[in-house]
């Protein structure tokens, strides 16, 4: 059934000014999640991407005193504000991940923070009373790899399948001005090669649009992915007079906001000018709704969500736990079956002591029976 | 002097050298090795099927031999490379691989100076220097980093470096070399960090030794292909925002690092290699089964 036009306007074209005025009242709530190994610059990145100082560098006083082996999960929030409009911002960084010589299962405490916020929107959205949610979904993860120029590593391999089912993943090669053009070029071939081959899903957004200039500029920065990025939030004079934000080294200055330098630009331009609803939305939509469906097909409205402890660790202590806790019992054990040898010893000798006395007595008596008998037959 | 003057003598015959190379891959490992022999010496890596890149690969062990002729002296350079060096998910098992490597080179030594008749031909293929590459984060040493450098200095002259320098700025660098020894003299790491008395040894020695003490760990960058600057060809990288020149003092180590390690400390690091680790090493080894003999 064809539309019909109204004829003179009656305020339907109205309605995304409505939309707008009550997005602007409300503000928006975005949640970015950085992923990869310490030392890639997320932090520079994300401070890069603010304009501002989201995340404070790290000091590096305490590093000695760090004995655990672990991946942390760090939320940082903010709030951001620009011509009167407001979005609150959580960055959720993930130190400790691939640092370490054993890196195997390390990115279990990032896969379960993501389903966690699923899972925890689900509940709440379950409730009689629903509406103040608090929503921390990830709506967009930024997976920063190492610029070597081979390829992909298993380990980033074994995690980008398993984010790229749950969250909006956008790889990113981190440190950009390591690679000459054509290194630059060659390794993002390999990594979409890789990523085809080994099914790992990356983001993607519908290309086509109303006007032609967005759908040219949504092709180029399609065709960017992986994002090449350079970070820095300080500004420095190029060798033409420019101060831009930029790294200064002694035979250059490798400038952020140059597309020739880096993808920088048109990662912003995705994250936050042209995508932001769009990767706000598919969580919501389609990531949020995979899991809500995959979670009923199994489980009833209201019942808890089956945990299954295979954390490794865990399995030791609990080894550890039941071997002291048995050894204590068998000590216990030997304690009071020496106990009940020993009273039994005892019970043994004194029923002997008994015995002894007692045939001491019938000797006793059958001596007083013979004196007695002795003396009757006098008396008659 | 006692060293250059024995250079002379054997400057004829020409010196054997053996330098192992350790780091993850994608830190310029290779084409270092190409880098300092001017050579092709190791070919580029192929990279796999893409299917494949899921599958581990562990540490392989390959050693290159290359001729050299330095200023008129000839080295023979054996370069073991070893690829796969902490590109698994679990590492564990690399640093067994390479220490193992290194004492069956020294239980070949051992073997052979027992014989009764001994070859005289016999090819030492003992490991002189191993030069560890660092991944440039700009933080710290990471754990693979101090447990490599624990495990293998007592066998092997170990010498740290920082590989891709070229993602540094000169400030970043000379905090994060600083923050590498801080992180090696915590964990009491005996690197090899060119030794020198300053009683004994004359200014020039002192000279040398303390300024390529500071400059440890050695920023280095690698270039295969030359390009032409200025109407000169010379190695160099070449970026949207400046040409990096590998050759170039200023711009990273490279060339102190060659000098030191084909040159000036060449003599330096075998005669340590022989007259105290692999000494260490036959003590150690040879007390262990008189021991277990007597039991």
């Amino acid at each position: 059934m064809a539309p019909t036009q109204v004829g003179t306007g009656i305020g339907i074209a109205n309605l995304p000014n409505q939309r707008h005025k009550i997005v602007a009242k409300n503000g928006s709530n975005f949640t970015l999640m950085v992923c990869g190994e310490s030392g890639l610059g997320k932090t520079t990145f994300i401070n890069t991407l603010f304009t501002t100082t989201i995340k404070t560098p790290r000091t590096y006083k305490r590093r000695f005193n760090k004995t655990e082996k672990t991946v942390e999960i760090e939320i940082i929030r903010a709030e951001l504000e620009e011509k009167q409009f407001n979005v609150k911002l959580s960055v959720i960084d993930t130190p400790g991940f691939g640092d370490y010589t054993n890196n195997r299962d390390s990115w279990m405490p990032i896969i379960d923070f993501i389903d966690d916020q699923h899972e925890s929107y689900m509940r709440q959205d379950q409730q009689p009373k629903r509406n103040e949610l608090s929503d921390m979904r990830v709506h967009c993860c930024l997976y920063f790899i190492r610029p070597t120029g081979h390829t992909l590593k298993p380990l980033d391999i074994e995690v980008m399948k398993r984010l790229g089912t749950r969250v909006n993943l956008i790889p990113v090669i981190a440190k950009a001005d390591t690679m000459t053009p054509t290194d630059l070029h060659k390794f993002k071939k390999r990594i979409l090669e890789v990523i085809a081959a080994q099914n790992i899903q990356c983001y993607t957004f519908p290309l086509d649009s109303d006007d032609e200039a967005s759908t040219k500029r949504n092709m180029s920065i399609m065709a960017a992915m992986p994002f090449s990025i350079i970070g820095s939030t300080e500004d420095v004079v190029t060798a033409d007079g420019r101060t831009v934000k930029g790294r200064q080294y002694s035979w250059g200055v490798a400038e952020v906001e140059n597309e020739d330098h880096c993808d920088f630009k048109k990662l912003r331009q995705l994250l936050i000018r042209t995508h932001m609803l769009d990767l706000i939305h598919s969580t919501e939509e389609s990531h949020y709704e995979n899991y809500r469906r995959t979670q009923m097909e199994t489980r009833k409205i209201g019942e808890p969500k089956v945990k299954t402890v295979t954390n490794p660790k865990w399995k030791e202590e609990e080894e550890a736990l039941r071997k002291r806790f048995t050894e204590q019992v068998r000590l216990e054990e030997n304690r009071f079956r020496s106990w009940e040898q020993q009273l039994i010893a005892e019970r043994d000798r004194l029923n002997k002591d008994l015995e002894a006395e007692h045939s001491h007595i019938k000797a006793l008596e059958a001596e007083l029976e013979a004196m007695q008998a002795g003396l009757s037959p006098k008396r008659k | 002097m006692a060293h250059r003057i024995r250079g002379r003598k054997n400057a004829k015959k020409g010196f054997q050298f053996t330098l192992m190379v350790v780091g993850a891959s994608g830190l310029g490992r290779t084409t270092f090795i190409n880098t300092l022999c001017d050579a092709d010496v190791v070919p580029k890596r192929e990279c796999d099927e893409p299917e494949m890149a899921h599958v581990e690969e562990s540490i392989k062990i390959k050693p290159y031999t290359v001729e050299l002729d330095e200023d008129g002296i000839k080295i023979s350079l054996t370069i073991v490379d070893t690829p796969g060096f902490g590109d698994m998910i679990d590492n564990e098992y690399c640093f067994q691989e390479i220490l193992g490597y290194l004492e069956r080179q020294y239980d070949d030594i051992l073997s052979e100076e027992s014989r009764i008749k001994r070859d005289r031909r016999f090819r030492d293929n003992r490991v002189h220097a191993l030069l560890y590459f660092i991944a440039p984060t700009g933080h710290s040493l990471r754990e693979i980093d101090i447990e490599l450098m624990k495990r293998l200095s007592p066998r092997i002259n170990i010498i740290p470096v920082i590989g891709k320098a070229d993602t540094m700025t000169p400030s970043e660098l000379v905090d994060f070399k600083k923050r590498v020894m801080e992180d090696i003299e915590h964990h009491n790491i005996p690197i090899y960090n060119f030794p020198y008395d300053p009683e004994e040894d004359d200014e020039e020695t002192v000279e040398e030794n303390s300024e390529l003490r500071s400059l440890l760990p050695f920023a280095l960058i690698g270039c295969e292909e030359e390009i032409e600057v200025n109407g000169r060809r010379i190695r160099a990288r070449q970026y949207p925002w400046g040409v990096v020149e590998v050759d170039n003092s200023e711009h990273c180590d490279f060339a102190k690092l060659r000098f030191a390690l084909l040159s000036s400390h060449l003599q330096d690091l075998k005669e340590i290699t022989h007259d105290y680790l692999y000494e260490n090493y036959r003590t150690e080894k040879l007390s262990l089964s008189s021991g277990e003999e007597s039991e």
